[in-house]
């Protein structure tokens, strides 16, 4: 029933697909916006299943699509609103969410609040990830923005405050963003899926916890050049059920795990003149945790960069590569490190991706875009942080190289 | 006998920043609901980049903007420092973050003046040459200055030797045509009355 829907609504969208264009009514003499996005991909990898769909046989399992309501209510003040649905592989599933919804008062242009649940500014594209229309590529670096950890740092529940303050003609701008509230993983998220496919699989039934953090970034007096940096903290405790793997015999027994230490630092620069768009970011992820009810303490740090390029050939032709840099090392104590050696060694392909892709991005008008990108991938990274190549879904192991083929194509109006 | 026109041209250069009301090719209208008479270019990149939704004067203001033309190219490349591209992945972004609305986009120069005429608030850029009935065309001026003017560069006259010795003075008028760069694109003498009662020789 959801797929005829779904086709149904991609019929209409693209039998509209000249005309789109956002819809607007009044309340109370104050105009409402609404405006809406979909996409649909497909992939298909030489070898290995990846981000949790059968794209050995190829997969069409890779569609999202999501609409939002907003107000501008006075000069200073806006609410509005953003559901989201999503099905890739096994993540997702059709659950919708509430994407975002916040009221945001700005005070000067330096001084702003919103509060409600907001996209976490990480980055130059943590809050845009899922919008596939505002970039060259099909898919974002997945060393940085991993689609199946989409939950893990995307929105938070709590409030904002942010501004931009001129440092004068030859300085530029700085733009800062700080946060805090909570975040929860969805249950049909990667990391809950990771852990219901693992080898001892764990039934995560809640995962999540205060958040906070910080984004600096500089507009430099060079036209089109930015540098930033930004911090995340978290708190995780996560709840569950599993079967003990040193005690098998009592069954399903309650789960918890909780981190000690969680944070990301990211490091990005951005470059545009003309029709050259350079990006580039580096992200470190360092967990310290304690699992299987506190007898298996765990440290994991998961470390990527990107460096990206795309050109705009034409008007409704752009061509983009990036070189997409992932690794994790992983150190396990207690009973869980009596079963499980540390993953230590980057260079083994179970501990690294390090993918190289080529894309082309054709506008077929101002609101329809198709892209097709190919990847190359040394390495699996089948670690327990996920990092799209599941064991649960390569049964027969893994191949050390992955290449894959995705073609998407989004409507945004 | 020395011309008069330069050492006077010179004592009388205050150049001035932008001024003029006409920015390169386009020009900035609004609503007559603008109180203001001039923006700044800090400002107007603001509105446009929807940062702000009134001008320093209180003024509540919105944009709107051309879907293309050669006004439209103009004006991203003079005042928003972005590709229409670069300026719609921005409209995008607000709008699917949540923290701005997609601005009015019209086809074309009249259909800009018609809406800013009748839309409170609304300000948006059009072609030099097009028309402007109904709405007011706002100057653009540099940042920081007094009044909407800045002494950008200022010259000492020289009063001619020989008519310092004579001992003669007087008033000269001149037509001044400064461009929007403070530059001074060409001088007219168009009259004057020196002490010795006869105007000055045209040149």
């Amino acid at each position: 029933m959801r797929r005829r829907i779904v086709l149904l609504l991609w019929s209409c969208l693209c039998a509209a697909g000249a005309s789109l264009h956002a819809q607007d009514f009044k309340i109370f003499d104050r105009q409402v916006q609404i405006h809406g996005f979909a996409s649909q991909g497909f992939i298909y990898t030489g070898d290995n299943n990846w981000l949790t769909m059968h794209t050995s046989q190829g997969s069409g399992a890779f569609t999202d699509f999501g609409a939002n309501a907003s107000m501008q209510v006075t000069d200073n003040f806006r609410v509005g609103a953003q559901v989201y649905d999503h099905n890739i592989g096994n993540l997702g599933e059709w659950h919708p969410i509430l994407d975002w919804a916040f009221a945001d008062y700005r005070f000067k242009p330096w001084f702003g609040i919103r509060g409600g649940k907001v996209k976490t500014v990480i980055g130059l594209y943590n809050d845009t990830q899922d919008y596939e229309f505002l970039n060259t590529f099909a898919l974002l670096p997945q060393s940085v923005y991993p689609l199946d950890m989409h939950d893990a740092n995307i929105a938070h529940m709590g409030g904002d405050v942010y501004g931009s303050i001129p440092l004068g003609r030859r300085s530029g701008t700085l733009l800062y963003t700080v946060y805090g509230g909570e975040r929860f993983d969805n249950y049909y998220g990667g990391y809950p899926y990771a852990l219901r496919k693992s080898v001892v699989p764990i039934n995560l039934t809640s995962n999540g916890g205060p958040q906070y953090g910080a984004d600096l970034r500089w507009q430099t007096p060079i036209p089109g050049l930015l540098a930033g940096i930004s911090r995340m903290n978290q708190q995780d405790d996560g709840k569950g059920t599993f079967v003990p793997f040193w005690n098998p015999s009592v069954g399903q027994t309650a789960y918890w795990e909780s981190t000690r230490h969680y944070w990301l630092n990211q490091y990005y620069g951005q470059y545009s003149k003309g029709r050259l768009h350079l990006d580039s970011e580096y992200r470190r992820n360092y967990i310290d945790a304690v699992g299987f009810n506190g007898t298996s303490p765990v440290q994991f740090d998961v470390r990527g960069w990107y460096v990206s390029g795309s050109y705009r050939v034409a008007r409704r032709l752009q061509v983009g590569s990036y070189y997409s840099h992932y690794t994790m090392t992983a150190h396990y104590e207690g009973i869980l490190g009596m079963v499980e050696p540390s993953r230590t060694d980057t260079s083994r392909p179970e501990n690294h991706i390090y993918d190289k892709v080529v894309s082309a991005r054709i506008d077929l008008n101002r609101f329809w875009n198709v892209k097709v990108e190919g990847h190359f991938m040394d390495g699996y990274g089948d670690g327990p942080y996920p990092d799209g190549f599941y064991p649960g879904d390569n049964p027969t192991g893994f191949k050390p190289n992955t290449n894959a083929l995705v073609v998407r194509t989004g409507l945004n109006f | 006998m020395k011309s008069l026109k330069a050492p006077l041209v010179a004592a009388t250069l205050l150049l001035l920043a932008p001024l003029h009301v006409l920015a390169g090719e386009v020009k900035i209208v609004a609503s007559p609901s603008v109180r203001a008479d001039s923006i700044t270019v800090a400002e107007l990149k603001s509105v446009f980049l929807e940062k702000t939704r009134s001008l320093s004067d209180g003024s509540h203001v919105e944009p709107v903007l051309a879907k293309s033309g050669s006004a439209h190219e103009v004006f991203l490349d003079r005042y928003m420092g972005k590709s229409d591209d670069e300026l719609q992945t921005y409209y995008r972004t607000l709008v699917f973050t949540g923290t701005g609305a997609m601005p009015k986009f019209l086809a074309s120069d009249l259909d800009i003046v018609h809406y800013v005429a009748k839309t409170k608030g609304a300000i948006g850029y059009v072609d030099i040459d097009v028309p402007v009935e109904g709405v007011k065309v706002l100057a653009i001026v540099q940042a920081g200055t007094n009044g909407g003017r800045r002494l950008l560069t200022r010259i000492e006259p020289e009063y001619p030797e020989t008519l310092q010795r004579l001992q003669i003075g007087g008033t000269v008028r001149l037509v001044v045509t400064i461009s929007p760069k403070g530059s001074v694109n060409d001088v007219q003498v168009v009259g004057g009355i020196p002490s010795s009662g006869k105007p000055p020789p045209r040149r």
